[in-house]
């Protein structure tokens, strides 16, 4: 039983930052499109806006490793 | 680094303005800028014949490039001769000429071209109704109408024919055939003055007519196949002798535009460049900048082509806001400003952080690809690049960083014993010798490396920031000093907080800290602390070098287990091959884009100062 509340909070803490992450790309990537065909040079601003929320997701993945180590998994 | 530059002025008679910018230009290492505002001098607006003479100059130019373009020839040519021009009107004409020539050809060709794929189309569905129908003129006063109903649309048939006799009553005629590949095909023939009642009644029963091309309208389907097919015989011989005679036009071409062009280019360069002059109504004033080790050059190639009437002058510096920036680096270093020049140029007289992204980013890039196998690729990849692209290109620059990343993650991937994943310990028993990734007990050790990293980048984001605004603001500089002492603080308390250092310093630590905060506070404002915590938050996103680098190797070990648990060794060769060059790509990109993150935000954001003007220097046509 303790294996399966390990499980399932790693996968919460990986969950729902990757969630998050997939919400606010969905935000950026069509006002990221908008602004790179009007100026195309933007699109190195506009790659590391988009690489921005993924903190959220790398973070969660840490957690979620950190809580599968601590129980030994 | 960012090249010194020298603010200068040359002044001269007025006469020799034109071969004092002709000598500029050969020189081509002049930014100019515009002209000083003295009330003796007057801004030289150009007159009207200089202005007529830009326009006529830009239509040659116009011109020229869209005869080139069409005749595939190349426009740029440095090391084209750039001979005296003959007179513009004389060259504009000429270059008007080649355009109308070349657009005439390539008209024809076009035509050809269309009429071979109508015909080609039209022969393929008129070959339905081939030995189907008599041959034999249609009468001026009959219409011939052209149908193919697709495998299924036979039904309409019988309502169309019912329709048609309603309207018409027997003043038509209908032939019907089944072809091979299921399509029906109907010849519909009726008088000319029913026509439009006719083609209403098609549109009715929803089936349409095959228009036949211009000039077979009057023929039936028999008639015009032969013809036809004649036409399609003969054209593919007048397509090559048009493209035979763009070759000869081409030819002629390429020994004139190519130079005309640069020549009216250059043209164009220098009369701007007089509108940036100002001038009394006996001599002339330009000023610009010039990179310091070209001044003296500069100097001796004025005296030696026009003589001591030019006078060459040194400026104060000024404002260093206006010069603009040129980045020289080692040669080493070079690839890596490509990756700074894709931001905006930083301002002169801050830091070039090329240097730096020259050492951190390969580094980054090999602790999250780390891995024998996917480097071997890379650097396959990198001189691939490096054979097929031009020295002094971005491709080439890109090549060689691809090149230097992939020395780091062979390095790398000796460090962690990886090759493919986990295969070149199941192949050759291949083993780590810093750490291994794919270990539990290795992943903390190699999240506080990556962490470690990231402070001290940050630490050095800190420490060039003090640097940078020691010169201007001498308050930012000691708010950024104190940020980097507090950071350094935060993180001897933590290591003494945990006994990873004597615990005897943790209380005067944090006693510093008290102190340093109030004080951090007074020269940077209420949002220190907020600052400072974002500062924290960069040093911890540096873990995303250990999330990415355990996501890579996690990949290539499933991969590796995957493939071994299919049963076949071919299929599961495939899918491992698939699976591998899948994750190869992903880790050429995501380290890409994060190694770049790192850099732009955690990194540059402590120091980087952007807004430097680009250093455009006046010279030849894309010779510079």
């Amino acid at each position: 039983m303790q294996i399966f509340w390990i499980s399932l909070s790693a996968a919460v803490a990986i969950a729902i930052p990757a969630l998050a992450t997939a919400w606010a790309q969905s935000r950026i990537g069509p006002a990221a499109a908008a602004s790179l065909a009007e100026k195309p040079e933007l699109s190195t601003t506009v790659i590391v806006m988009l690489a921005i929320p993924e903190t959220m997701s790398i973070l969660g993945f840490v957690v979620a490793m950190f809580i599968m180590l601590r129980a030994g998994g | 680094m960012i090249r010194t530059m020298r603010r200068i002025r040359v002044m001269g008679p007025r006469l020799e303005l034109e071969r004092t910018l002709r000598v500029l230009q050969d020189l081509g290492s002049v930014h100019l800028v515009s002209p000083p505002r003295l009330p003796a001098l007057n801004p030289s607006p150009g007159s009207r014949r200089e202005q007529r003479l830009v326009r006529q100059l830009r239509t040659l130019v116009t011109d020229a490039e869209t005869a080139c373009a069409l005749l595939s020839v190349p426009s740029a040519t440095p090391n084209a001769p750039m001979p005296e021009p003959p007179p513009w009107a004389a060259s504009a004409r000429q270059a008007r000429r080649l355009r109308r020539t070349a657009e005439r050809t390539r008209d024809r060709r076009q035509k050809l071209e269309e009429e071979r794929a109508l015909l080609g189309k039209y022969r393929e569905m008129l070959d339905g109704f081939s030995g189907l129908f008599e041959a034999g003129h249609i009468p001026a006063s009959v219409r011939a109408h052209h149908i193919i109903l697709r495998p299924g649309q036979a039904a309409v048939v019988e309502p169309l024919r019912q329709a048609l006799v309603e309207a018409l009553d027997s003043a038509f005629e209908l032939r019907i055939r089944t072809l091979s590949n299921g399509e029906t095909a109907l010849l519909l023939l009726v008088p000319l003055a029913r026509t439009a009642r006719v083609e209403r009644l098609l549109a009715e029963s929803g089936v349409q007519e095959v228009p036949l091309p211009a000039g077979y309208e009057r023929a039936t389907a028999a008639e015009a196949l032969p013809r036809m097919r004649l036409r399609l015989q003969a054209l593919p011989a007048l397509i090559d002798e048009v493209e035979s005679e763009r070759k000869a036009r081409a030819a002629t071409a390429a020994a004139l535009l190519p130079p005309m062009l640069a020549a009216a280019q250059d043209a164009i360069s220098r009369l701007e460049a007089e509108g940036l002059a100002a001038s009394t109504r006996s001599a002339f004033v330009i000023e610009g900048w010039v990179p310091a080790s070209d001044l003296l050059k500069l100097g001796a190639a004025l005296r030696e082509r026009i003589g001591p009437e030019i006078a060459l002058e040194e400026l104060p510096p000024g404002s260093d806001a206006e010069a603009p920036v040129v980045l020289q680096n080692p040669r080493i270093f070079r690839p890596f400003q490509l990756l700074v020049e894709m931001l905006p140029l930083p301002t002169y007289g801050s830091i070039d952080p090329t240097p730096f992204v020259a050492v951190f980013f390969p580094v980054f890039f090999g602790l999250m690809l780390g891995d024998i196998g996917h480097g071997l690729l890379l650097l396959g990849l990198g001189l691939l690049l490096h054979r097929w692209s031009k020295p002094g290109k971005p491709l080439r620059s890109v090549a060689q960083i691809a090149l230097i990343c992939s020395a780091f993650t062979i390095l790398f991937g000796l460090a962690f014993g990886e090759f493919f994943g986990d295969l070149g310990h199941r192949w050759f028993g291949l083993r780590p010798l810093v750490l291994g990734r794919e270990e539990p007990r290795d992943i903390v050790a190699f999240l506080v490396l990556c962490v470690g990293i990231g402070g001290v980048h940050v630490l050095l984001g800190l420490v060039l920031g003090v640097i940078n605004a020691f010169h201007g603001h001498k308050k930012q500089a000691l708010g950024r000093g104190l940020s980097a002492v507090m950071i350094i603080l935060i993180v001897v308390a933590l290591l003494a907080a945990v006994r990873l250092l004597p615990r005897a310093i943790l209380t005067p630590t944090v006693i510093a800290l008290l102190v340093a905060f109030p004080v951090l506070v007074i020269a940077e404002g209420i949002v220190a602390p907020v600052e400072l915590l974002a500062t924290m938050g960069n040093i911890l996103s540096y873990a995303r070098i250990m999330a990415l680098g355990t996501a890579s190797v996690m990949l290539g070990v499933v991969t590796n287990r995957l493939a071994g648990a299919v049963g076949s060794v071919v299929v599961g060769a495939i899918f491992a091959l698939l699976f591998h060059l899948v994750n190869f790509a992903l880790g050429l990109f995501s380290p890409t884009v994060h190694a770049l993150r790192l850099h732009y935000v955690e990194f540059f954001g402590r120091f980087y100062s952007p807004g430097g003007v680009r250093y455009r220097p006046f010279t030849h046509w894309r010779t510079h």
